[in-house]
Parts: structure tokens; sequence; C-alpha cells
């Protein structure tokens, strides 16, 4: 398998306070990576230094072998063109229609017609079940639909790469399924590489081919589902022992 | 499949990746679908499209791969198609082309929405024209729910909120007493220069004294103060209700069984009511004292004879206008603030329309009311 990211022992702070501590994984080209953790453990802030959003105290991310922190500022844009990412509260221009939302990084970076945008916008859109929806402003979406409209514009310039910052947060248990489908459907047809960040065992159990698990800063967990239950570690063994979703069904049955 | 000698492809001779299979109306693409190749595709389609076909298939049997370009240039190809009413189908896709295709399928199938209507001249004019009509009768609802929950209730037995009163006349009142001052003391100055300048040619420099004070009672006093408790507290109370309403505590409110009005408006109200006046009075002491700096200083007019001449000119009439103008000046920005801020849409991004709205239609109609009041003094007395 083809390594794509390498985080080498990755410490960041805000202020004085250390969020990461000595952070090290690699994600493979073509899986999906969940990482999980309690709510403030530091997964959107791993995101974000992922990206290249903040700069660390110290270590490295690596694309393909390039170092991302050192980088060029205009030699990371452009790699940064080939990742997608989505928001935890969506980050959709407001003052943008759902359409025009997906066009501006076409018409920004992508140098193509208009006729071609707009064809690749309803492309987008269509891919993530909002067909109809283009004209649209924001606030005229439901929560589940603007999880989908930033995955579109996510979407937008054809990434290799695709980060997810919790997909199914407040969303109902039926969207955030058929948010889930999508995320495999896109995997499967787009043969994208997917960093899904989650704290829901049904997703978690969905989508994920590894799982890494943040506490206090520090990776306390790394690998298939298969190999959760040899873990020892007690934040582990607790997160993974919620209700499993196969009792969940069991129960109401 | 192999070329049949009968069988030669007519595309123009520039053609890369698409050829035409004639006799039937079938264009065969080669090489990976992407920018080049679907553009030639769509230029070929549209030459086919001359011939009349009764139906066109595109074969992509020699597409190893296709990108969201190569997908973008169908959805295009597809457009034309069925505008033309021509019925057309793909054959021979397979691997990542037919995963692909089955992708963007819903895309290829369901025509372009239709651009945005946009509405006609007269459309827009009646459209704005209702909206506008809205919303003043919204505005007059809040004032007619703010005076009934402030004065008639209260009346009737009903408490104000004494607390937060007092909290809105800091807010509103006593914080803006400085720059009040400040702006109105060197308002005073300038105004006098101007006017000295020219009364200057007739020998008349003490008449300085009358129109900086009557301009001050009557006008600049309640109108400055106007426009800085509207810049300083209308913006604040508009951002104010705004965030509370995208952050869901009108709702909150209203489902706790409080009328907005009474709870947040009223207090407010008082508030600017109060606090208006009491500053324009501050307005114009302020103004006068720096139009008789002037007389003073550059006229060379004694305090003593400024100010004797300052009190013959302004009557209580005079200062009773300024001061009744400023409440209802108080009254309008309380009501506009709230208003602009009870009917935000949109999140963070509503709050700045808001604010920004409420402080222009401010300053709009305390001009409009201002000249109200003018008239109204000219012609009624
Ligand atoms: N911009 C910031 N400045 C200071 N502290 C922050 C900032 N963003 C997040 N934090 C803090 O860092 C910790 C990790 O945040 P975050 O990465 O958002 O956690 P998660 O996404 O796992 O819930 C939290 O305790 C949060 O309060
Ligand atoms: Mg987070």
């Amino acid at each position: 398998m083809t390594v794509l990211i390498e985080v080498e022992h990755l410490v960041a702070h805000y202020g004085e306070r250390c969020i990461l501590d000595d952070v090290s994984f690699t994600v493979h080209e073509g899986e999906i990576l969940v990482i999980l953790g309690a709510s403030g453990s530091g997964k959107s802030t791993l995101l974000k230094h992922m990206v290249g959003l903040l700069r660390p105290t110290a270590g490295t991310v690596r694309y393909h072998g390039q170092d991302l922190i050192h980088m060029e500022e205009e030699e990371r844009a452009a790699l940064l063109r080939r990742v997608g990412i989505s928001f935890q509260s969506g980050g959709l221009f407001n003052s943008l229609t759902l359409a025009d939302n997906i066009a501006l990084p076409l018409r920004e970076h992508g140098g193509f017609d208009e006729a071609t945008i707009q064809a690749l916008v309803r492309m987008k859109l269509s891919l993530v079940g909002l067909a109809d929806a283009g004209h649209l402003l924001p606030e005229e979406l439901s929560g589940g639909m603007k999880k989908r409209a930033g995955v579109a514009r996510a979407l937008a310039l054809d990434p290799e790469i695709l980060f997810f910052d919790e997909p199914s947060a407040g969303l109902d248990p039926i969207t955030a399924a058929g948010l889930d489908q999508m995320i495999l459907s896109l995997r499967r047809l787009l043969g994208l590489t997917l960093v899904v960040i989650t704290h829901e065992l049904t997703s978690i159990y969905t989508l994920a081919d590894r799982a890494l698990m943040l506490d206090q800063g520090k990776v306390i967990f790394l690998g298939s589902l298969a190999e959760v239950p040899r873990s020892t570690h007690p934040r582990v063994r607790q997160f993974f022992q919620r209700q499993p979703p196969a009792r969940a069904v069991a129960a109401t049955s | 499949m192999a070329q049949l000698p009968h069988d030669p492809p007519v595309a123009p001779a520039a053609a890369q990746y698409v050829e035409r299979v004639a006799p039937e109306a079938c264009l065969r693409v080669r090489g990976e679908l992407s920018s080049a190749a679907g553009a030639e595709l769509y230029r070929a389609v549209q030459a086919l499209l001359a011939e009349r076909p009764s139906e066109v298939r595109l074969d992509l049997a020699a597409v190893p791969r296709m990108d969201s370009l190569g997908g973008a240039w169908l959805v295009r190809v597809a457009d034309v198609l069925r505008q033309a009413g021509v019925p057309w189908r793909i054959v021979a896709a397979s691997g990542q082309v037919q995963d692909f295709l089955q992708l963007i399928r819903p895309t290829l199938e369901t025509p372009p929405p239709p651009p945005p209507r946009r509405p006609g001249f007269f459309e827009t004019l009646g459209e704005a024209g209702f909206a506008a009509l809205e919303e003043a009768r919204d505005l007059v609802e809040l004032a007619v729910d703010t005076i009934y929950w402030g004065i008639l209730a209260p009346l009737g037995g009903r408490g104000l909120r004494w607390g937060t009163l007092i909290e809105e006349l800091t807010a509103i009142g006593v914080r803006a007493v400085f720059i009040v001052v400040m702006m109105n003391l060197l308002m005073g100055l300038v105004i006098a220069l101007l006017a000295a300048a020219q009364l200057r040619q007739f020998g008349a420099e003490i008449f300085v004294a009358d129109l900086v004070g009557i301009a001050f009672a009557r006008e600049l006093a309640p109108m400055m103060t106007a426009i800085i408790v509207a810049a300083r507290s209308g913006s604040a109370i508009a951002a104010e209700l705004a965030t509370m309403v995208v952050q869901e505590e009108i709702d909150a409110l209203k489902s706790m069984g409080f009328n907005p009005a009474q709870f947040l408006v009223v207090p407010k109200f008082w508030a600017a009511v109060l606090a208006l006046p009491a500053l324009t009075l501050l307005a114009m002491f302020a103004g006068t004292l720096g139009g008789m700096e002037l007389g003073v200083l550059v006229l060379g007019i004694s305090p003593q004879a400024w100010l004797r001449q300052t009190l013959a000119a302004v009557t209580l009439g005079y200062v009773l206008h300024g001061l009744l103008k400023s409440v209802v000046f108080g009254a309008t920005i309380v009501f506009v603030g709230c208003h602009n801020g009870l009917r935000v849409r949109g999140g963070a991004q509503g709050v700045g329309r808001a604010t920004t709205r409420a402080v222009v239609m401010d300053v709009v109609l305390l001009i409009i009311l201002d000249m109200c009041f003018a008239l109204l003094y000219e012609f009624v007395g």
C-alpha cells in the first residue's frame, strides 16, 4: 500500500497549552482512516495541522514524501488544491448560493469556461444528492443538506484526499447513516482517500478501515477495528464498550 | 472493433480522440476522456446534429479512464442532444468509465435547472413597494406594542424592570455624555467661525451669539445628539437583538411567555426617551459654550455680553421644540434598532447587515422627521 500522508512527531500548542503531544501515523492511499476521541481531545486541531491551516510547534506532515510544513507558500497552495476539506460547521459562504459556493474554487483555480463550470457544478451537486438545490442559499438548507453541500464543495477540484470533520454531528441517525453511505460510494467511485473525524460508533463501524484514537494529545490506539479488543488502554476499552450497534438493534426489536 | 474498409472515418482531420463511424450516427472516442477529448466530442456531436440523425450513439469502448472534466463535457453533450430532441445512448463503457457514468447518470438525464427568473422593472418596483409597506407596518406594530407595555401596562399596575432600565440608561445616556459634549463644543466653534466671517462684514459680530444659540436649541443639538446615539446605541441595539434571534434567545423568551417588546424593547425605549433630551440639553450648552469660546477669543466679545445676547435670542419655545424633537428621535432610534434586530435573517452575516441597515435607516428617518418638525413649526407655530 502506498503511503499518502505521513505525520511525524507532531507537537502543537494553543498558547501555552499543549494540544497534540508527539503524534505520529500514516494515511495510506485509498483507505478510510477514522480519527476518534472525546470532545476537546484535539481532533479538529490535528486535522487543521494536516492541511497546513495551523503550524505545529514541532514535527512534520508529508504528502507523497514532500514536507508540507516547510514548503514554499505557492507550492503548498498547489498541493492543497488536491485536498478537499469538509468543515465541522460546513464552512459554506453564506452570501453565495450553493452552486456559486461550488463554482468559486473552479472559477478561481480552474481556468474553465462558464459552461464547463456549470456542468461541473451540476455533477458535484448530484454526487451528493442535491441536484435541485443549487439555487438555494446556505441559510435555506437543513443541517444534513449543509454537510452534503460542504462535501460537494470539497469535491469541486477533484481532490485525491478528503478530510471530513464530524460529518454526522448534530444530525439524526437516518440522515447520518445516509451521509456515511454517501462517503462510502464516493470512495468506491472516485477512489478517494478519506480522513474522517467522528465519535459515532455506528459511523466508525460503517466507515473505518483503520482507526486512530486521541486522548490528552497522545495517540492511544492506531489500527484496524479487529485490533480493538486487544487494546489494554482503559480509555479505548471504555470508548468501544458503549452500546455497540448490534446490541442496540437487538434491544429495540 | 477493427475499422472496416467500406466504413471510413469522416471526422475532421484534426480529430485526435473522436472518430465518426459511418453510416450510423456513432462517435467513437479513443483514449482518456478528459478535457481535450471531451471538447472534441462536443464539437463532433454538434457537427453530427446537422445531419439530423434519428439516434446518436457514443462508443466509449476504447476509453480506459475518464475524469470530472470529461464528465462535464458529457453533461454538455447530453444537454445539446436533449435540446435537439435526439435520443442517444452510450455503448460499451467498462471499468472505471462505467462506474463514473453511473455516478453522473442523474446529471446526464436531467435538464439543467432554469436560470433564476429576473423580475421586470415594474415587478421589482411593486415588490419593493409592498416590502416597504410591510416593513412600515411591522415598525408601527412594534411601536404600539412598546407603548402599550411601556406606558399603559405600568399605569395599570404592571411594573417596569427598573434594574434593566438603569443599565440601559447608563449604556445609552451616561456613556455618551463625553462624546456628545465634545462634538457639540467643536461644532459650536465651527458654526461661530462660519457665521463670524459673514456677519463681520456688517459689523454685526454680536449676532453670532444669536445664530449659534438658536441653531443649537432648534436644530443642531437634537440632530447631532441623535446621530451620535444612533451610531453608538442604535447599532448596538440592532446587533444585540439580531444575535439573540440567531441564537434562538428570542424564541426562548417567547416560549417562556414573555413578550419580546415588553422584555427587551421597553427598557431601551424608556432609557432613550429619557436620555436623549438630557443629552440634547447638554449639547445645547456645549454648543453655546463652543460658540462663546470663539466669540471671546477671536471676536473679543466679553462672556457676559455673549450670554446676555444668547439668553435674549433663545426663547423657551426653541428649547422645548428641540427637546420634544429629541424625545421623538430617541424613540425612533430604539424602534429602528429593535425592528432591524428582530427581523434578522441568516446567521452571523445577517447580524452585520441588520446593524448597518439600522444605522442607515436611523439617519434617513431622523432627517425626514427633522424636516416634518421644521414644517410643523413654520406653519402651525
Ligand atoms: N483557536 C483556539 N485557541 C485556543 N484553544 C483552542 C482553539 N481551538 C481549540 N482550542 C482548544 O483545544 C482543544 C482541542 O480542540 P479541538 O481540536 O477543536 O477538539 P475536538 O475537535 O477534538 O473536539 C480544546 O480544549 C479547545 O478548547
Ligand atoms: Mg472538533
